[in-house]
């Protein structure tokens, strides 16, 4: 059933590939979209066959690949990695749809986005370390050929340096995984805890401390997150809403799988330092998206400084933070891919995002009255305002968190606070007040001029309109996913090893 | 980041007040000479012609039917109670009067000309004294209101005047504009010049005509504005409406974006610039602010033409209001123009040089208001 998952994206893109002739943009972009309704009707028939009660791995599959050096293809879901793959299928969708006007290598364009669609449902449905690798290098250079040709004018340089950090992510997950053979003398790459029986402690950090730099490039964590703001800047829309959306999140999925689960006993030796790292983080992105004049750098930075209430749940490990890690995960992606989509709306009326030059856009008659409203929407849900997918997620993770490190968990709400500050700087800036597009110079003539915007198509906001109503629905109605991942979040958190070690270490 | 486009961004021209006392001392039109401005000036003013009518009868039956009645809340109705006028009314299928009363408003508290003047007289104190006591003899709400508040029937007195007055001006101007656009669909009119010379003649065939008011109660006519007070339609209405409505104005929250705190408006109301010729055409995001309450209410009433002209430009219906504030301020710029040529000291070609140093002094205090006002739409746009 989830190999299904893999074989549709990845048969998308053959198909594009090898369609025959020239096919005009708006038919390739037909069959991609036909492409992903299937993938998202196979994740929601997952859904529906998976057993929420159960916390381990479901639905595995199994298949002797290159077994001499440990790699099998092995497959499983857990409450985990589900609502992932479900939001990998729906924003890869949404990217798609809000594909316009490609006119430059639509056939390649396509197909990248279906294969790095196939490639995170892999990394998500892994059960083995060597295949997760695998998917996790596999759409990389998808990635990167997205952002260096349908990228801005400084897409080359933003391109390169996305591949760079995240090779060196990579590779030390890579080291770490060989260690962990090297270290362990065996050759079986399954994702199980590692205690102190096989390893010594030193070891141990010495593997999770690559995990955790490998994890913390493509997270990113400050302070390696510097590629981040450059590929956002550059890439296109919809290479955006993927990148925030679903990307960014195996990071997170990888801290959360392979350093929390297979080193329970060296995370909770690390557990305080790193809750220290993910209120540096929280409050350096929020800062530093403080300091943006482009909508779209802001939008990264907040990614910087959210992303790190996923690492202070993971940090706290109880199973309350790290639901609210799941719903971070989830929140975000969305949200982000809202944000994303909103600012690239913006900029394709106005020719910029520049928030010393975009005044008033929400005016009723002459602006982009709609677009405004979600993105206040939008920013209201990043700020966490009850009622939407960000409370939910903010409200768990430090409810969970802040027994464990209350002073970490305190700095990371001032940062909650910081993304009001921010967010509101970027609404009252650019939707308030007369509406102008130009640098304010002389008052009397700048209020005289008059501003031409196309309006916005309906069909420009539906993919918009969907994520927001997402938000909202999540926000009102949290039970459904709580009910997906509760269990495995509960199972995680129990883990033999880690309630000893806590228990040990005296933190209850 | 990306240079703006430059096929975002239109500003129209400002000329500077030498420009426009030249054009002004030249008979010149402000506003340019276009086909389209024509189209544009008529109709749109054809449309205000119809909202006008509408808005002059409401006034005059504000001032006679509703006269000292504190709490009028019918009084949107015209008198016309029936359930059908009800329901349209509470779902708002209906004109905007309460812009009708924010000029009444505006006129009252900037107060300037002759009719002002005689709401301050002994003559006007007198007419009120007499009107207060036969309408308290039967009315025990105001009996018990007065001897409170001594002046409160009064200043009522006062604004039902001025909301008579504006009644009365606007049944002028309304026939004017309606007129306008039958000559032009008769073929009489063909240029901007042509409108401002029509209406230039129609305001000075109006200037005399008496401004008067009358109430009557319990069957008795008392006077609020005798005809004996002398007061005439141009200097002692037009004018004063120019300047409270035209010119000075009042700054809505919504309109302009101000920090009354910070001094940003002045305190000496007479120096006030927020009136029709210097509104921003673009709202910014208040609501019910009073201008775009007109432009709401001239949509009702749009000739198909013009419709269909802006229909065809920019967003089309999306941003229609806009558009038609932009033509209602190129023609309120030739009722403007056509105002201050029909108020000339002397004829234009008089050869005199004191007339024609007045002439001068006159065009110069225009040419310096309005050099501030939102002259940018004097230019040929597509809007």
């Amino acid at each position: 059933m989830l190999s299904i998952l893999l074989i549709i994206p990845f048969f998308g893109a053959t198909l594009l590939l090898l369609w025959p002739g020239l096919p005009a943009p708006g038919r390739m972009r037909v069959v991609a979209i036909v492409v992903l309704l299937l993938q998202l009707a196979w994740s929601l028939r997952v859904l529906f066959a998976f057993d929420s009660s159960d916390g381990g791995m479901q639905l595995q599959e199994s298949l002797v690949w290159v077994s001499s050096i440990g790699l099998d293809y092995k497959l499983g879901i857990d409450g985990l990695s589900l609502p992932l793959v479900l939001m990998n299928a729906a924003l890869t969708l949404v990217s798609i749809v809000c594909t316009r006007d490609i006119s430059q290598r639509p056939r390649i364009y396509f197909s990248l986005l279906l294969l790095i669609s196939g490639a995170v449902n892999g990394v998500f449905l892994a059960g083995n370390l060597l295949l997760f690798f695998f998917f996790y290098e596999l759409e990389l250079v998808p990635l990167w050929l997205l952002i260096s040709i349908w990228g801005g004018a400084q897409r080359a340089y933003a391109a390169t340096k996305f591949l760079i950090f995240t090779a060196v992510s990579g590779v030390l997950i890579l080291g770490a995984f060989l260690g962990l053979a090297l270290f362990t003398g065996t050759v079986d790459f399954s994702i199980t805890p590692v205690l102190s029986e096989k390893l010594a402690m030193g070891q141990q950090l010495l593997l999770l401390g690559a995990l955790l730099i490998g994890f913390g490039i493509k997270i990113p964590l400050v302070p390696f997150h510097t590629w981040l703001p450059d590929a956002h800047t550059q890439a296109s829309t919809p290479v955006s809403v993927l990148l925030a959306g679903v990307l960014l999140k195996m990071g997170t999925y990888g801290l959360l799988r392979f350093c929390l689960g297979m080193f329970p006993e060296a995370w909770v030796l690390i557990a305080p330092w790193l809750a220290g790292w993910a209120a540096v983080s929280v409050l350096y992105g929020s800062l530093a998206a403080i300091a943006q004049r482009d909508m779209k750098r802001m939008v990264a930075y907040s990614s910087v400084g959210h992303m790190g209430y996923i690492l202070l749940a993971a940090a706290a490990a109880t199973p309350l933070s790290l639901l609210g890690a799941v719903f971070q995960m989830i929140s975000h992606g969305l949200i982000s891919a809202l944000l994303f989509l909103l600012v690239g709306v913006v900029y394709r009326k106005t020719g910029t995002r520049d928030l010393e030059v975009l005044r008033g856009l929400l005016n009723p008659e002459r602006g982009l009255p709609f677009i405004g409203t979600l993105m206040i929407l939008g920013v209201m849900a990043s700020a966490g305002l009850p009622g939407m997918a960000g409370f939910i997620s903010e409200f768990l993770v430090f409810r969970g968190s802040l027994e464990a490190f209350p002073l970490a968990t305190l700095l990371c709400m001032v940062g909650s606070g910081l993304t009001a500050v921010y967010f509101l700087l970027l609404v009252n800036r650019a939707f308030f007040g007369r509406m102008a597009i130009t640098p304010p110079g002389d008052p009397v003539a700048d209020a005289r001029l008059d501003i031409r915007l196309a309006a916005v198509a309906p069909r420009e906001t539906i993919t918009a309109t969907a994520l927001a109503i997402t938000v909202i629905a999540i926000g009102l109605f949290p039970a459904w996913l709580g009910r997906i991942s509760e269990t495995a979040s509960t199972t995680m958190a129990g883990l033999p090893a880690l309630l000893a070690a806590l228990q040990n270490s005296g933190v209850s | 980041m990306p240079i703006i486009s430059a096929d975002l961004t239109h500003a129209g021209g400002m000329p500077t007040a030498a420009e426009l006392e030249a054009k002004l001392l030249a008979g010149q039109t402000l506003l340019a000479e276009t086909p389209n401005h024509l189209m544009q000036v008529v109709d749109v003013l054809e449309s205000y012609g119809e909202v006008l009518d509408a808005y002059s009868k409401n006034l005059i039956y504000q001032a006679e039917k509703q006269f000292l009645n504190p709490l009028p809340i019918f009084r949107y109705l015209d008198g016309d109670l029936s359930p059908a006028k009800i329901w349209r009314h509470l779902i708002h299928d209906r004109l905007n009067f309460e812009y009708a009363e924010y000029c009444q408003k505006a006129m009252f508290w900037h107060g300037t000309g002759g009719l002002d003047a005689y709401l301050d007289s002994d003559a006007f104190a007198a007419n009120c004294a007499a009107i207060i006591g036969r309408k308290t003899r039967r009315d025990p709400m105001l009996a018990l209101l007065h001897p409170l508040f001594p002046n409160f029937l009064q200043e009522l007195i006062r604004s039902a005047a001025t909301t008579h007055a504006l009644g009365q001006f606007w049944r002028v101007m309304s026939d004017l504009f309606l007129d306008l656009a039958r000559a032009e669909k008769d073929g009489q009119l063909s240029t901007v010049a042509a409108v401002v010379d029509f209406l230039r003649q129609g305001l000075v065939a109006a200037a005399a005509e008496p401004i008067s008011y009358g109430v009557e109660l319990a069957g008795e006519r008392f006077w609020v504005l005798p005809p004996e007070a002398g007061l005439t339609f141009l200097a002692d209405v037009a004018v004063p409406y120019v300047e409270a409505v035209f010119l000075r104005g009042m700054p809505f929250l919504g309109t302009v974006s101000f920090n009354a705190q910070a001094q940003q408006i002045s305190p000496d109301q007479s120096t006030f610039t927020y009136g029709a010729l210097f509104a921003d055409p673009l709202p910014s995001m208040g609501a019910g602010i009073p201008p775009s309450l007109l432009m709401q209410d001239m949509y009702r009433h749009l000739p198909k033409r013009l419709h269909q002209w802006y229909l065809q430009t920019s967003r089309g219906e999306g941003d229609v209001r806009v558009k038609i504030c932009l033509s209602f301020q190129k023609s309120m710029f030739c009722v403007t123009n056509a105002a201050i040529a029909g108020t000339f000291p002397f004829q234009l070609d008089n050869p005199d040089a004191d007339a024609q140093a007045a002439n001068r002094a006159y065009a110069a205090s225009w040419a310096a208001r309005l050099s501030s006002s939102r002259t940018d739409c004097l230019d040929p746009c597509d809007l």
